[in-house]
């Protein structure tokens, strides 16, 4: 089976647009998660958000779009991240122009980011807007299939808050049964009245900063953001720098309910068996798990019942959405960056706000910065539909 | 890669297979609208009164599958926009309530995987689940990942893969906007016919059973393919590799299944693939569902109806089709922008 490694890595969240800024934020525990000042919504004032700090017009002229008129923040938090990944795996425009360079991406909000616009739009109130050819799932995925001329395979994908983690699982797959030899996967979703205003009427969002894993946890805290990651087969990277081997990718449904999961945590313990089993790890080996840990009752109980199934001693963990708030579509990617950032350097970042660990777990996650030897991570997303999917990431060097 | 069941829900009666038997429904209105099968049947009312149209007419098009054939190992979904009715009517609340108090319903219903995930629930399957949302790709995309499913299984196994579409009055305005419809009115019999820009808003879901080995299945599906902004000749490159690949020469494939919409701006794309395959002989499917992103899972419907010799003699399918085929080859593309192709063979 050829091996699928990790050769170029790109993201933008709410404490950092680059991969440096981002890691001296996890080191320090520096979390990006405040008051919101570019998007608009009533909730300003009362809830707090993981937003990157940049404007559209920030975002625009950064990645020398200002005459794009129909690009939506979505789009441009994607095209964002993806030129950085594939800068920094030093693909050539050739490369990513070759058939046999496969592009796929998650999104849930996709261009459904500015609902006042949509809103118009989709009751005939005036005169068409600059973004009804925008409104599509996909829609960020193909301005960057255009921008970038990309001929190979591609593809969006939505299952809701796992939406990035399938994105990694399709594209190994694609590399290993020789569809592809270079994928560029991740996932991106901007912060939206729509999205907001959904998880407020399931109130689940936290009038504070979210506290993943403590007892007294609130709920989730939304953000914002994009990563991608470029995956290259075996033969086509041997002389590059390689973050990692994508050795385990497992999805299941939790098949319970349409937005919580089981108390027996089916769904998150099948995606974390099926990823040992595809990258023929014992538990005992991995040595490091980046949570789903969103910070919801639902969630993080689940997830400790899935993790203590699972493994026998659980590894340390972490939930970096304590950093970013849910990034939603983009948290699988951006926790993959993250697990892959800790890995390299062989380090774990704090999970932050957990002051009160659940007793009754008796399993805390990490909560000091510390370094140690990491060889295989593992990292969790689960989202709404009973949608579960987890990644394993070895160390090849 | 083994097709072993279909069924749809469709602007025509294929919920009870009256389609099958010759029945045509005639569309005169802006919209095609799917004829639906009695979903309390089968869906508990408590559920259903939930239910968007889109996940309605997708279980009520995989629930017949789900009951006369084994348990699949996984639910593959293709939808370009998913519950798109529930979504604008929770973003209307939205803006009409200023972000007030709002009731979940319609967020949960209108995320895109939400039919999978109430398949996966009401099926008790906990196996593979994924959905893709590639604009009019979405359905091939679909294909792809069961493809690979299967490729990573060691033991013969199957799945349900689809797609749905659902029309709502939001999402009929964006695209009419957005130039994709006729202004003038048009009933399906004279669609293809027409040549002025823009085609009619259709919808629907179907529904297969794919499996990794041919047991009981009727047909293959050879090759799944995709482009996206292709030249002319690089669609005709890519047509003579799938060809080359699954070791076909230009003769050999009987029959094409286009995606012709009646859009004047882009129907010469199918004539270009028409012209590629002098002898063999095509249809269409639009003139009975119209216009949508997932339409070519119809497509691949009607391919497999035709390959097991139902509908060669129907009376308003249209083209030249003269018998059961053999190999067909599906081609559709959107916006002249997203293209796909799927070769089916027929097996007995």
């Amino acid at each position: 089976m050829t091996k699928v490694f990790v050769t170029g890595l790109g993201a933008i969240s709410s404490i950092g647009t680059n991969l440096e800024e981002q890691r001296h934020a996890l080191q320090n525990g520096i979390s990006g998660i405040g008051k919101a000042q570019h998007f608009e919504s009533n909730y300003k004032e009362t809830l707090l958000f993981g937003e990157v700090k940049l404007s559209d017009d920030d975002l625009s002229r950064l990645t020398d779009s200002s005459t794009e008129k129909e690009y939506t923040r979505t789009t441009l938090l994607a095209l964002y991240a993806f030129n950085q990944a594939i800068e920094n795996a030093n693909l050539s425009s050739d490369q990513i122009s070759l058939q046999s360079t496969a592009f796929i991406s998650g999104s849930t909000v996709g261009g459904m980011c500015y609902t006042d616009e949509l809103y118009a739009d989709a009751n005939m109130k005036g005169e068409a807007s600059n973004f009804v050819q925008s409104y599509e799932g996909s829609d960020h995925l193909l301005r960057i299939v255009k921008r970038h001329q990309i001929k190979g395979f591609t593809d969006t994908i939505n299952t809701a808050c796992s939406s990035s983690a399938n994105a990694f699982y399709l594209g190994a797959r694609l590399i290993q049964s020789g569809k592809a030899d270079r994928v560029i996967v991740g996932g991106a979703d901007s912060l939206a009245k729509y999205t907001v205003n959904g998880f407020n009427s399931l109130m689940i969002l936290s009038d504070e900063a979210c506290q993943p894993f403590d007892l007294n946890r609130k709920g989730l805290t939304l953000g914002e953001g994009a990563a991608y990651a470029v995956l290259e087969a075996e033969h086509v990277c041997s002389d590059k720098y390689k973050y990692a081997e994508l050795t385990g990718f497992g999805n299941a449904n939790d098949a319970f309910h349409p937005s919580t999961t089981s108390d027996d945590a089916r769904g998150p313990v099948l995606a974390m068996e099926r990823a040992l089993k595809k990258s023929n790890l014992p538990a005992t080996e991995i040595d490091y798990i980046n949570a789903h840990g969103t910070g919801t009752q639902n969630n993080d109980f689940t997830e400790t019942v899935a993790l203590k199934k699972v493994f026998e001693k659980v590894p340390p963990f972490n939930s970096t959405k304590s950093y970013t708030g849910h990034t939603l579509a983009a948290s699988g990617a951006l926790e993959a960056v993250f697990s892959l950032l800790s890995m390299v350097n062989n380090e774990l970042y704090p999970s932050l706000r957990c002051s009160t660990p659940n007793e009754e777990f008796n399993t805390p996650p990490i909560v000091t910065y510390q370094q140690a030897e990491l060889k295989n991570v593992l990292s969790n997303s689960f989202g709404f539909g009973g949608n579960c999917t987890s990644l394993i990431f070895s160390k090849c060097f | 890669m083994f097709l072993k069941d279909a069924f749809a829900i469709s602007p025509q009666k294929t919920f009870n297979s009256t389609f099958e038997e010759g029945d045509f429904v005639v569309h005169e209105s802006k919209t095609f609208k799917v004829i639906d099968a009695d979903y309390a049947e089968f869906i508990p009312p408590s559920l259903l009164r939930r239910m968007g149209k889109a996940v309605k007419m997708g279980i009520g098009a995989a629930l017949p599958l789900m009951k006369r054939n084994a348990k699949t190992d996984g639910i593959i979904i293709g939808t370009a926009n998913g519950g798109l009715e529930n979504c604008i009517n929770f973003l209307n609340q939205i803006v009409d309530y200023n972000e007030g108090m709002l009731t979940p319903t319609h967020f949960v219903q209108s995320t895109p995987n939400a039919l999978a995930g109430q398949l996966a629930l009401m099926y008790d399957n906990p196996g593979y689940n994924v959905t893709h949302v590639n604009g009019s790709l979405s359905f091939e995309n679909a294909l792809v990942d069961a493809e690979l499913f299967f490729s990573e299984q060691e033991n013969p196994s199957s799945l349900i893969v689809g797609a749905v579409e659902e029309i709502s009055d939001y999402n009929y305005n964006i695209d009419l906007q957005a130039g994709r419809y006729k202004k003038e009115q048009l009933s399906n019999q004279d669609l293809l016919n027409s040549s002025t820009d823009g085609s009619v808003c259709g919808e629907g879901a179907s529904m297969f059973i794919v499996a990794s080995s041919p047991e009981d299945a009727y047909a293959e599906i050879c090759a799944v393919e995709q482009l996206t902004y292709p030249s002319e000749h690089e669609l005709s490159e890519r047509i003579a590799s799938l060809l080359a690949k699954n070791e076909l020469n230009v003769e050999d494939v009987d029959a094409l299944v286009l995606g012709k919409s009646g859009d004047g701006r882009y129907d010469g794309w199918y004539d270009h693939v028409t012209q590629l395959f002098p002898n063999a002989e095509f249809t269409y499917y639009k003139n009975f569902v119209g216009e949508y992103r997932t339409s070519s899972a119809f497509g691949l419907y009607l391919a497999s109806e035709l390959v097991r010799n139902k509908l060669v003699n129907h009376p308003e399918l249209m083209g030249n089709i003269s018998k059961q085929p053999k190999t067909v080859l599906l081609y559709n593309q959107f916006d002249g922008v997203r293209h796909g192709l799927i070769l089916l063979k027929r097996l007995v």
